[in-house]
This record gives C-alpha cells, sequence and structure tokens, in this order.
C-alpha cells in the first residue's frame, strides 16, 4: 500500500513536470523548432516572396548562387570586421571602466548609472540619435572636430563608404560597453581582496597585479562575454539598418543585413535560406572550435605543471 | 594594502578621469537629443550649434503629439510590451518550477538543454520563415504576431532568471503546505510566488524592456500604422530626403520615458538581474 502510495506520487510528479514545461516547449517548437526546420527546408527549394508558383527542389542551387554573389565575400569580411572591432572594443572599455569602478571611490553609484545608460536605451533611438550627431551639416560631431582642428572639413560619417563600417561599428561599442561593463564589475567583485594584498606584499606593481590576479580572476566572465557577443554580434541586423542599411553601395552589408535584402528586396526567400543556413554553419563550426581550443590550452598547462 | 602614497594618488586621479570621461561619453548622445528637442528650427540648422538654447521651445514635442501617428505607436508598444510581459511571466514561473524541482528527471533536463539551444538561435535566421509562417496564418499586421514573437525570445533567460530564485526558496514551505492537502499549483500561487516577488518585477522588466526596445521583428512583421510599434516609428519620421531632426529628437526623447522611468526606480533589480543572467551565460 505504502509503496502504491509513493509510486502514485512519483507518476503525478512526472505529469506535473511536464504540464508545467509545456506552455515553454510549445513556444519554443512552433517559433524556434519549426521556423529553423523551415529555413532549411527552404534552403533547397526554389521559393519566391510574391510568386506562389515558384517551387519545387533544386538542390544545391541556391547555395551555388549565394557563394557566387560577388558581395558574399565582401559581405563576409565586413561581418567580420563588424564583430572583431566590436568585441574587441568593447572588452577594452569594459576592462577599463569595470575596473575603475571597482576602486573605493566616492560616487561610484553615480557613475555607474550614468555609464549604464546607453544600455538601456532602444537600438533604433541610439542609432538615430547619432545620425544626427554625425550629420554632416549640422552635427555636432562634426562641428567639434573641425574646431578642435582634429579634422579640416566635416565628413559624412556613416555616408562614406570609407568610414561608414567603422562609424556603426563605433555607435555598436558605444551602446554594448555598458553590459560589459556590469559583468566584469561582478566578476571583479568575486576575486578575493587578499589576492591583490598578497600579490602588492610580493613587490608586484600594478601592472604585474592586473595580468596575474585580475585577469585570471576574469577568465571565465571574460571568455562567456567574447564568445556570447561574437555571436550576438555577427547576427545583428538593428544597428546597420536602422543607421546606414548596409550603404553607401553595400560598403556597411553585413550576412544578416544581406538575408534581408534577399527576402524583402529580390523576394528570393531560397536564396536567403541559403544564407541563413550557411551563417547557422559558421556559427556551429565556431561551437566546435571553442570547446577544441579549450582541450589544448588545457594539455598544455598539464604538460607545463608536469 | 601596500602601495606607495604615490600610486594611491595616481590610480585615483586615473580612476577619476576615466569615469568622468566615460559617463560623458555615455551621457552626451542624450543630452544633445534633449538638447535638439528643445530647439527652435533655426537653431537646429545652424552651423555653429550651441549647446543650450536661449530660445527654449517646446514646438518639437506638440508637433510630435498632435501631428503625427506617434501615439498610436506608443499606446501599440506599451500594449504589445505588458502582454509580452504577463504571458511571459506566467510561462518562465511554470517552466523554472519545473525546471528547479523536477530537474532529475531526463524529460525535464532535456528541456533544459533545449531552452539553452534556444537561446542561441538568433532571431534574424528565423525571421523570414516566421515572416512567411506568420503571413501564411495571417498574423501578419496584428499584435499577436509580435507578442508571440516577442514571448519566444525572452522566455529562456528568464526561466533561467526564475529557476535560479526558486532554487533558493525552501522545500520544506512546500511539503507543510502539502500536508495540509493544498495541490502543487495551489502552493505554487499562495506559498511560492508570494515570496518571490523581487525575481518577478526583475524578470518583468527584463521582458517590458526587451519588447520595448525590440526593432526588427516589429519591422518586418507590421506594415500598417494602426498595428506599429514605437521603434520602427521613429524610424519614420526620417524622410527619404529632408529629415525634421527636430520632432525626430522629440520622439525619441518620449519614447525613451518608460525605460527611463524604469530604470530610475528599479535600476538594483535589473542590474542583479543582469549579472545573475551574465555571470551564468
Amino acid at each position: 500500500m505504502e509503496q502504491f502510495k509513493k509510486m502514485n506520487k512519483e507518476t503525478a510528479n512526472r505529469l506535473n513536470s511536464l504540464v508545467y514545461m509545456g506552455p515553454a516547449i510549445i513556444f519554443m517548437v512552433f517559433l524556434i523548432g519549426i521556423p529553423l526546420i523551415q529555413v532549411i527546408w527552404d534552403s533547397f527549394h526554389a521559393k519566391s516572396l510574391t510568386n506562389p508558383n515558384l517551387n519545387g527542389f533544386v538542390g544545391l542551387n541556391n547555395f551555388k548562387k549565394v557563394l557566387s554573389d560577388q558581395l558574399f565575400i565582401s559581405n563576409l569580411n565586413n561581418t567580420i570586421i563588424w564583430t572583431v572591432l566590436s568585441v574587441f572594443g568593447e572588452l577594452i572599455l569594459g576592462l577599463i571602466v569595470g575596473i575603475a569602478l571597482n576602486q573605493k571611490i566616492k560616487g561610484r553609484v553615480i557613475f555607474r548609472s550614468l555609464i549604464i545608460v546607453p544600455w538601456i536605451v532602444p537600438i533604433a533611438v541610439a542609432g538615430l540619435t547619432w545620425t544626427w550627431m554625425l550629420n554632416p551639416d549640422y552635427g555636432i560631431i562634426n562641428y567639434l572636430l573641425v574646431k578642435t582642428g582634429l579634422i579640416d572639413h566635416s565628413i559624412y560619417w556613416l555616408g562614406n563608404a570609407k568610414t561608414s563600417l567603422l562609424t556603426v561599428t563605433f555607435i555598436n561599442i558605444w551602446r554594448t560597453f555598458p553590459y560589459w561593463v556590469i559583468s566584469i564589475l561582478a566578476g571583479l567583485q568575486s576575486i578575493p581582496e587578499d589576492l591583490y594584498e598578497a600579490s602588492a606584499i610580493d613587490g608586484a606593481n600594478i601592472f604585474q597585479r592586473f595580468f596575474h590576479v585580475t585577469l585570471p580572476g576574469l577568465k571565465n566572465v571574460i571568455t562567456t562575454l567574447i564568445f556570447m557577443h561574437i555571436i550576438w554580434t555577427s547576427v545583428n541586423f538593428d544597428f546597420i539598418w536602422i543607421t546606414t542599411e548596409g550603404g553607401p553601395n553595400y560598403s556597411s552589408e553585413t550576412l544578416p543585413i544581406m538575408i534581408y535584402r534577399y527576402a524583402m528586396k529580390n523576394y528570393d526567400i531560397g536564396s536567403s535560406s541559403a544564407l541563413s543556413v550557411i551563417i547557422i554553419s559558421i556559427l556551429l563550426m565556431l561551437f566546435a572550435v571553442i570547446p577544441l581550443v579549450r582541450l589544448l590550452t588545457r594539455k598544455k598547462k598539464i604538460k607545463e605543471a608536469a | 594594502m601596500v602601495k606607495g602614497k604615490s600610486e594611491i594618488l595616481f590610480s585615483k586621479i586615473a580612476t577619476y578621469l576615466i569615469l568622468s570621461f566615460c559617463s560623458i561619453f555615455s551621457i552626451f548622445p542624450f543630452f544633445w537629443m534633449i538638447s535638439t528637442a528643445l530647439k527652435p528650427d533655426t537653431e537646429i540648422y545652424s552651423t555653429t550649434p550651441s549647446f543650450f538654447s536661449n530660445n527654449f521651445s517646446l514646438t518639437n514635442f506638440i508637433e510630435v503629439l498632435n501631428e503625427s501617428d506617434f501615439l498610436t505607436f506608443f499606446k501599440n508598444s506599451f500594449f504589445v510590451s505588458v502582454v509580452t510581459t504577463i504571458i511571459g511571466l506566467i510561462i518562465a514561473v511554470l517552466a523554472g518550477y519545473s525546471l528547479s524541482r523536477f530537474g532529475r528527471y531526463k524529460s525535464i533536463k532535456f528541456a533544459g538543454f533545449s531552452l539553452t539551444v534556444s537561446q542561441m538561435v538568433p532571431g534574424v535566421l528565423l525571421l523570414i520563415p516566421i515572416y512567411m509562417i506568420f503571413k501564411e496564418i495571417h498574423l501578419i499586421n496584428s499584435y499577436t504576431a509580435l507578442i508571440l514573437a516577442y514571448s519566444t525570445f525572452v522566455i529562456p533567460l528568464s526561466t533561467f532568471m526564475m529557476k535560479g530564485f526558486l532554487d533558493s526558496v525552501s522545500i520544506s514551505l512546500e511539503e507543510s503546505a502539502a500536508l495540509d492537502g493544498a495541490s502543487r499549483f495551489r502552493t505554487l500561487v499562495q506559498i511560492i510566488l508570494p515570496v518571490s516577488i523581487p525575481s518577478l518585477v526583475s524578470t518583468g522588466l527584463y521582458t517590458f524592456v526587451t519588447a520595448w526596445n525590440e526593432y526588427m521583428f516589429g519591422y518586418v512583421l507590421i506594415n500598417d500604422v494602426a498595428h506599429r510599434t514605437l521603434t520602427p516609428g521613429i524610424t519614420l519620421f526620417r524622410g527619404q530626403f529632408t529629415t525634421d531632426w527636430g520632432n525626430l529628437m522629440a520622439a525619441s526623447v518620449l519614447a525613451v520615458i518608460p525605460v527611463t522611468i524604469i530604470f530610475a526606480f528599479l535600476q538594483r533589480y535589473l542590474i542583479s538581474g543582469l549579472m545573475s543572467g551574465a555571470v551564468k551565460g
């Protein structure tokens, strides 16, 4: 009887666990699982946004079309530049400001509140405000740069093929670095104070303390941040679309913008899906590389220890 | 601490310099946004811009509120964000509870893993298939489309935030309620939720701000003024050839107000939520 009751409770628990998890799973299946399968399916089929008669299996044709698109390589390049520079800039700023905010100084709560502001604001607003500040005729940035003599004459930062991508990257860094600051600050606060004191007693200077205490203590936080932001930045659509729409003349177009252009401007769902699948593959390869790197560095460490 | 006096002084000065410079860097665009919104057009389009205008004017705000669809966009964003927050919270509480209490079951372990993977799938890769599916079932130009999409993208992180909190709620609290004959669901609603208010607030805020700030799905899934939300809406103030920057900046100021209020009052919740999410990755 006792056994029966226990089993009954166990069954009830199992049932409960599934009922509670159910709604979340339904959302994931219908809005992530099925669209993901759809994208893979469409990448091997002819499909148009406007012409419903266009259909059928086309093998790898969509992939061939994307890979032979002249813009694919330059857009891939743009995506890499945009991602690497953004993540690098955010890391450097995040480290500097995070460490500064971790000092025992007056007003640090106020500084923290001010510095986090860009991150809470919609990307659309951030992008438009910077577009206005960078305006070649009436923008404050050009005015200040010319006045201080840093440049001779106004530059159309977002409208010039040479500067557009770098300028959007700068705007992205401005909007995103507060997230790094807060995360790095959380990581810094978990490093025990006596580690710093011990190394100071050992005669380590400020830079030695940074490289031997601070950085190792932040290793996990920084690895996670870099990894997440490589993904988030490389697939970001908003910043570039709002500021330059990928222009002028595709100079700031990245792969996510290209997905949108294929589908919504060229009405070519097949190619758009093939490009999505290519991006998924690249990201999956990144996923595969990271554990490998970890494994190798660990082996090296063990060797060094031995 | 064994540090030289000069070193302490040096690092203090450096710290203040860095923090002051970065604060200005962070804040300046907002200052400029507000400053532009309050200027008359003649001063906005001046080749020698002034930081503070002498002829303070509310014309831009009045034009935005009276002569544009701003209020419709604002109302739409508010509605979509509130409904997303409610749906997201209900689902996250249930799923977080399941993960926290039944994590030992293989099925739930797998569900947790699926949520982690879902969190990694970039929205832009799902944009076109979701558009096609919604077109098929006539959801384009509806609030439902946005609410479904936004809920989906906040559920994973919200669920993990709730799980993290529920892990810290003692099981003995539930067991005593169960002995009194209360069902699991009643225990969750009457005993656990009341002690979870801080984490409900931070999870809810995260959802609201995410939905309020979202741009891409709002831009692609909505094509009519009646349902358009604020973030795609304000980009429409930028014209093909000329842009009324005064109006655009006034609209931006108004769009930022709700998130600023949320942030000013509940900064602690938001940062602790962000930190717990960030550290776990």
